[in-house]
């Protein structure tokens, strides 16, 4: 948690001013712009998208590693190129490319979990 | 035309979308201090398991598999049955989820219980119901991952019937649209189908009553002639009639009226004699029914504990320690402050087995405190409101354990066991589900 805005929400809300001095005025002040937002890019449907982590270190050539974040949304169809959540035989979900598992292209919604809509992998290991 | 949304065996199903390996075997979750099964798989009551059994009984009977633990073989001979502790975290994720969906196809929800809700579907532009149901049905277990059963009927108390049938009832598809001027003779068939026990309404008491007038299956109960059925049952039997006869009384309720009285409660995961233990779970049960008040807009006036021992055990004890605060507040501190006051004085050292803080006498925040007497003082009243607002905004965005009251972490030894837990897959990023790489 960030102590510091933590200590600036608690002041602000109870009322003591904190100050803020200004010598140059925001120039952008007074323009109405909203933050970037890293959930509207990466959650689309929020109802139908869970977070998994990934396990496994076969796949450092495409840039996923053991302990990244998969985001995985249950509302998309996979396209045959798509990377997978999907049930296996024996009940484990795993991750692995949709022709892979589908290879005929047929549709087996049985197996098929959700679709990887994005990969996130911090870089300072927290 | 209404539809009631119904989940299938919610829990369960909540706990099996991360655990496929579970779709198909006997699974149950057990209430809070892994007590007994609140929510039991279409395998657990094909084995007999009954709602509310204890997991002492299901240990005599079955081999009961650890879910958190990895080789779960199970053992030849005894059937066995996956018993997991309830995770209300993950479940009430879950439920937001299905909400803000059928949010999103109308505004006219009511939200009956975690696991139900009834839409009103007259608004929209609907020309087949049974495709729509389908459609409905799909779209959430494919999207969100639960299943559910949908009933669609022309007033709520014929949605609950329908529902009913749409679970019990494989052939329906888990969809059972019931309407007496669309198809007398299926809705005669499903009635008549229908014990009159089963009806939403009418309840045990109620029940025998009808037995005795020769009254047995729904159909039965909706031929009654009004005038009767209000000499048997009151002005609400009446109305049960005319809803079961396909004509509508029972309006969507959207707003949940005002409490009466805010309680949160909790049994130990120990039985314990310390006061300090026991403070900590006042403190921290009072933090909450706090929180409750001021979501709900409302102030408490007088505020109780209840101490209790173990019911099972010899010698089952009751305390209780009420107190009338100065004023009506929602502040947490204050509400605090006087518990553990009275606490103090009036303790009891018995082995206590669940401890409940239930804050009574409302009055909605809006209205002005009349000040005769001068116990308010409209400096420090404002100052606690700005505090509360400061506490609820910052455990709104950093997580309820940024910020508490100190009294509240003297002890986590009355915390109940949840020994079979899952993780909370959806709300924490140490308990995520995992996804295992397979190789190319």
């Amino acid at each position: 948690m960030d102590t510091l805005n933590l200590l600036q929400e608690t002041a602000t809300a109870l009322g003591s001013d904190v100050a803020t001095h200004a010598g140059f005025p925001n120039p952008a002040a007074g323009r109405t712009r909203t933050p970037l937002s890293l959930d509207k890019l990466l959650i689309t449907s929020p109802a139908s998208t869970y977070l998994f982590r990934i396990r496994g270190h076969s796949w450092h050539d495409s840039g996923i590693y053991d302990g990244d974040i998969a985001v995985v949304n249950r509302a998309l169809r996979p396209k045959p190129s798509a990377i997978v959540v999907y049930t296996t035989d024996t009940g484990e979900l795993c991750i692995a490319k949709w022709s892979k598992i589908c290879p005929q292209h047929t549709t087996q919604d049985a197996t098929l979990w959700g679709v990887v809509s994005a990969t996130i992998h911090l870089t300072l290991n927290s | 035309m209404y539809a009631l949304i119904d989940c299938n065996n919610f829990f369960v199903s909540c706990e099996r979308l991360f655990r496929p390996e579970f779709a198909t075997v006997p699974v149950v979750v057990l209430s809070s201090n892994d007590g007994c099964a609140i929510s039991r798989s279409a395998e657990a009551k094909a084995l007999g398991i009954t709602m509310g059994e204890p997991l002492h009984k299901l240990r005599e009977r079955f081999t009961v598999i650890d879910p958190t633990s990895p080789c779960s073989v199970p053992s030849q001979g005894r059937p066995s049955v996956v018993a997991y502790s309830a995770n209300f975290e993950l479940y009430g994720d879950i439920s937001e989820r299905i909400v803000s969906t059928l949010c999103s196809i109308t505004p006219q929800i009511e939200i009956y219980s975690v696991d139900e809700a009834f839409l009103d579907l007259s608004p929209l532009d609907i020309d087949n119901y049974i495709k729509w149901g389908g459609r409905i049905r799909d779209y959430l277990l494919r999207q969100i991952g639960i299943p559910v059963s949908i009933g669609i009927a022309p007033t709520k108390t014929l949605c609950k019937l329908a529902s009913h049938h749409a679970k019990k009832d494989l052939s329906t598809g888990g969809m059972v649209y019931l309407d007496p001027y669309h198809n007398a003779a299926h809705y005669q068939q499903r009635l008549q189908d229908t014990a009159v026990e089963a009806v939403w309404g009418v309840g045990w008491r109620l029940a025998p009553k009808l037995r005795v007038e020769g009254i047995s299956t729904a159909l039965e109960l909706a031929r009654l002639r009004p005038r009767q059925a209000q000499q048997l049952m009151h002005i609400q039997g009446r109305r049960l009639v005319t809803e079961l006869s396909g004509t509508a009384c029972l309006p969507l309720k959207q707003a949940t009226p005002p409490q009466h009285a805010i309680a949160r409660g909790r049994q130990f995961g120990h039985d314990t004699d310390s006061l300090g233990v026991i403070t900590a779970a006042v403190t921290s049960l009072a933090a909450r029914a706090a929180a409750e008040l001021r979501r709900e807009h409302q102030r408490a006036h007088d505020a109780t504990v209840l101490l209790s021992t173990n019911r099972r055990k010899p010698n089952y004890t009751r305390r209780a320690l009420a107190i009338r605060l100065t004023a009506p507040t929602a502040d947490t501190g204050t509400i605090c402050r006087a518990l553990i006051e009275t606490l103090e004085q009036g303790f009891e050292p018995y082995k206590y087995h669940k401890a409940e803080v239930i804050l009574h006498n409302l009055s909605s925040d809006q209205l002005l405190q009349i000040d005769l007497l001068g116990k308010v003082d409209a400096r420090s009243t404002e100052r606690s409101e700005r505090r509360m607002h400061a506490l609820d905004s910052i455990r709104a965005k950093y997580g309820s354990a940024s910020l508490g009251y100190a009294s509240e972490h003297l002890s986590t030894a009355w915390q109940p066991r949840k020994a079979l837990s899952s993780p909370r897959y959806t709300s924490h990023w140490q308990e995520l589900p995992v996804a295992t790489i397979v190789a190319d």
